[in-house]
């Protein structure tokens, strides 16, 4: 982690040489296609890996059948056949979004994905927010208090937020504001009157706050909020802490080039220089290791859904996991490594457009 | 109920003399908190908490707790109790007596109504039996209605069950179990289960509550239905409302918060013990027919029919000494902080017939272990040096301190120095299947009741062999189970039970160890928790208001 935040700037995603072709339609393109062998790849591995253990009858039951009943289950389901004949219904099954039914409940995985995917959306929203607001303002309030004290405690409290396990913060956080202090609910996304107002409203999203504030409800925009903070803290400071530091090395980066040195024996203040000249090629990198953040926050987030109750797909991992459901455990790491995939590749467009040297 | 362990003796043995012999007249009829304070809160709505979950809402399809006590707040049986007691009652029915020896017949109450506007009548409840055997899903409860052997309506209120065996005293408890609450035979189908989206959108409900908001394991918003029929009557507040948990610690904090008025089913002993000293709530305890036993496999054990020296005196001399050195009061008190109490036969007290045969046979006589008790059998039986016992038992399965619990059997037997433990633990993945192929000589079992019936303790467990396929076998014992099952008479029932656990005392296939309680916590302005923890072990939210 530390050599990736002490890297000199503007280190961003590997250039396409100029032989690859170059221009922006052909790198976005490019891009967009290594999406899918990225995926294929994962949903093999993901398969196979599953099935390293036996068919996920016998494992969701756990010997609670007996064995007769357990085959005859097993053969109804088609998992006592060739496991590369399985393998390519499996795809050919996801290729039509036919994620079957979770054995343990019986419900169908897409649905289960559709509902739980939108609050573990939320969490990651919130907590990306918390890590913008965070880790920019005062990475770069660090860099323009360089080497004083101001500078050592953000890089300190920096430190701290990376290395801190993200249930171990939450656990803090929930104790000292919630148990102790009483400012915030102790679990959930809302209360209880509003998760039955979310559950009424006629097309929810199924991210709390975007539903309440389409349909007007500001009363229970308040309460999603309220509940949504710690969890967003305590997920978003992970990502904080990496931003910080991210932003002030290329603050100070920058504040030694010829220009910035050039406005500065033209009188122009620290502080101008800081918050006009140095911090947009400074957030640049932000864009490309936000990309490698999503990966972390997912992870991250099944922690932290699971330590607030926050139901979403983490929270439903954990379940799964639990009793051995490796249809409905599938179809979340798939759904998670597709998600990492698209959102990689809209962090590099992102990178390509607002940086040009990106793309040549 | 008070918060210390003599109160939850006293639950125990109260409630169970009550669901037994006294159901007539206790409990308010109108669902528990009854009169005047409960129509003066009826308007308000009760907030529950459990970290149960609900598998599915169709019958045919869940055999669990969590998805039971939703059951048992929308759908109706033909006979369920009140709350109380656990005697069967009259629900949808409106008589129900024994016609021939193996014949049943229910007689059901007029003019019944879905909450859909569907006709309730006797079609239905053939079709629900039916479905749960053709569905017969390895989820279900299919498996307790294995004595029915065909039902007749011969007329739209009138349901005649044919039964395989005659005279059998716990048909009628089976009436009320999780394989019995009637469906919508407009809605469901015959021959596969309803999804719970499905069941909810055609609101296909006969109980005291309706499903107002239905979200899965997450949140569940119940509405008391005013042309409920049944033996619950109008539920003493408005509505109310299911909120589901993971982490019991969480449940803990907003029970304690008030953001829930209930938390029920489960909360750690720890949590139990340090919400007994919280002013802002108040725990409840109840009987409660789960059982936390030792399983001798007779094969396998030490000095077993297949094992090296096989000796079955040796055998039984070690089992003995077992018996007279396990410390179930210290069990009690330091792993379950008295959330579980010392039991001392195979049927748990409260429910007919219950002795405390292991009591009187081993240890001292009062309940304490006996060293030379111990040792005098093991001498008697030519056992010179310790005998090295495989026990194992289950980390993931029986709950968290099922570590602490064993880790202590180990200590107590091993302080005798009449025995070496080697103590292994199995995920229940592989646990519970590797138990029934003799993989473990000496091994943790628990069990929580189909139905509130002291034979659920005794036909599954020692007939033809037993569930646990621990190889235990006494003609004498069978013939007085079967003798039992159809006695008609209460008293000689009684008797036929307590001979049985003598006898199962003396061959100790298991040894029974703790008998947990019902342990609910509430915000003290909530009122009737108490009238639910009954020996049903049905929690019925209308008996709560507050």
């Amino acid at each position: 982690m530390a050599t990736l935040i002490d890297a000199p700037p503007p280190t961003v995603a590997a250039p396409i040489s100029k032989s690859a072709g170059g221009g922006l339609g052909r790198y976005i393109l490019i891009r967009f296609l290594l999406i899918f062998p990225t995926i294929f790849i994962l949903v093999t591995l993901v398969f196979f890996l599953m099935r390293i253990t036996g068919d996920p009858i016998t494992a969701a039951q756990g010997g609670r059948l007996p064995q007769e009943q357990i085959d005859a289950l097993v053969h109804q389901a088609g998992y006592d056949r060739n496991l590369f004949i399985q393998y390519i219904e499996y795809l050919g099954h996801i290729a039509t979004g036919n994620f079957g039914r979770t054995i343990s409940d019986g419900r169908p995985v897409i649905e289960m994905l559709a509902k739980f995917g939108a609050a573990t959306l939320e969490l990651s929203i919130n907590a990306v927010m918390v890590a913008l607001l965070v880790g920019i303002p005062l990475g770069m309030f660090a860099a323009h208090k360089r080497d004083k004290v101001p500078d050592a405690v953000l890089r300190m409290f920096a430190i701290l937020c990376y290395a801190t396990p993200v249930f171990f913060a939450g656990l803090l956080l929930k104790l000292t504001f919630s148990v102790g202090l009483g400012w915030f609910p102790v679990a959930g996304r809302a209360s209880t009157t509003t998760e039955l107002a979310m559950g009424r409203l006629a097309a929810p999203t199924g991210v709390y706050w975007l539903d309440a504030l389409r349909s007007g409800n500001l009363a229970a925009f308040g309460d999603i909020v309220h509940h949504a903070v710690l969890p967003a803290v305590a997920l978003g400071l992970l990502t904080a802490g990496v931003f910080l530091r991210l932003v002030r090395t290329n603050v100070i980066g920058t504040l030694g080039r010829d220009y910035v040195e050039a406005g500065r024996s033209r009188g122009v203040s620290e502080y101008r220089l800081v918050t006009k000249h140095a911090y947009k090629p400074a957030l640049i990198p932000i864009i490309t290791v936000m990309g490698l953040q999503i990966a972390l926050l997912l992870g991250g987030a099944v922690l932290t859904e699971t330590t607030f109750e926050w139901k979403g797909l983490g929270y439903q991992l954990a379940q799964y996991l639990t009793a051995r459901d490796f249809v409905a455990v599938q179809g979340i790491v798939m759904l998670l490594a597709v998600i990492v995939a698209i959102t990689n590749f809209a962090v590099d467009i992102a990178a390509a457009l607002i940086d040009p040297r990106v793309r040549y | 109920m008070t918060k210390s362990t003599k109160a939850l003796r006293s639950a125990i043995a109260l409630a169970g003399v009550s669901a037994f012999a006294l159901t007539a007249c206790t409990g308010p009829s109108g669902g528990g908190g009854g009169g005047s304070t409960a129509s003066e809160n009826a308007s308000s709505v009760i907030a529950y908490g459990t970290t149960d979950k609900v598998t599915a809402l169709d019958p045919a399809g869940s055999y669990d707790n969590g998805s039971f006590m939703v059951m048992n707040q929308i759908y109706s049986f033909l006979l369920n109790s009140k709350p109380g007691g656990a005697d069967p009652v009259p629900d949808l029915a409106e008589s129900s007596s024994f016609t021939k020896p193996t014949e049943f017949t229910v007689k059901l109450k007029s003019d019944l109504k879905w909450a859909n506007g569907h006709v309730l009548d006797s079609k239905d409840v053939k079709f629900s039996f039916d479905r749960q055997t053709a569905i017969n899903d390895p989820n279900g409860p299919a498996s307790l209605l294995s004595n029915i052997d065909s039902i007749a309506t011969p007329d739209a209120s009138t349901v005649v069950f044919t039964l395989k065996n005659a005279n059998d005293q716990t048909f009628p408890q089976i009436l009320t179990s999780p394989a019995a609450p009637i469906v919508d035979d407009e809605v469901f189908p015959a021959d596969k289960l309803l999804s719970d989206e499905e069941i909810v959108k055609a609101n296909a409900f006969h109980g005291q509550y309706i499903i107002d908001s239905y979200n899965k394991n997450t949140l569940v918003s119940l509405k008391a239905w005013p042309d409920y029929k049944g033996v619950l009557g109008k539920p003493a507040n408005a509505g109310a409302t299911i909120k589901y948990y993971t982490d019991q610690t969480n449940m803990k904090l907003e029970v304690k918060g008030g953001q829930i008025d209930v938390a029920n089913r489960s909360l750690s002993a720890t949590d139990i013990d340090d919400l007994k000293k919280d002013s802002s709530v108040t725990v409840h305890v109840g009987p409660g027919g789960e059982m936390r036993y030792i399983v001798f496999n007779f094969d396998t054990m030490p000095y077993g029919a297949k094992a090296p020296e096989a000796d079955p005196k040796k055998a039984l001399a070690v089992r003995q000494a077992a018996a007279n050195l396990i410390d179930r009061q210290a069990i009690s008190d330091q792993v379950y902080k008295g959330t579980y109490l010392p039991m001392w036969s195979n049927v748990p007290s409260g429910f007919v017939g219950a002795n405390e045969s292991f009591k009187q046979a081993y240890g001292d006589g009062s309940g304490k272990p006996s060293l030379d008790k111990a040792k005098k059998v093991m001498s008697d039986a030519g056992i010179t040096g310790p005998v090295t016992i495989k026990l194992q038992y289950n980390p993931d399965h029986y709950g968290k301190s099922s570590g602490d619990e064993y880790a202590m059997v180990k200590d107590q037997l091993e302080k005798s120095g009449l025995f070496t433990v080697d103590l292994q633990s199995t995920e229940w993945v592989t646990y519970n299947s590797a138990s029934k192929k003799d993989s473990y000589p000496v091994f943790q079992l628990g069990w929580f009741p189909d139905f509130s019936d002291a034979d659920n303790y005794l036909t599954p467990f020692f007939v033809r062999g037993g569930f646990m396929n621990n190889h235990y076998s006494n003609s004498e014992v069978e013939t007085l189970i079967a003798k039992q099952l159809v006695t008609a008479d209460k008293a000689e029932r009684e008797k036929t039970i307590q001979e049985v656990q003598n006898l199962l005392a003396k061959d100790i296939s298991t040894l029974p160890l703790l008998q947990g309680a019902q342990v609910a916590v509430s915000g003290t302005k909530v009122k009737g928790v108490d009238s639910t923890l009954d020996a049903s072990f049905k929690f019925r939210l209308g008996t709560v208001s507050k």
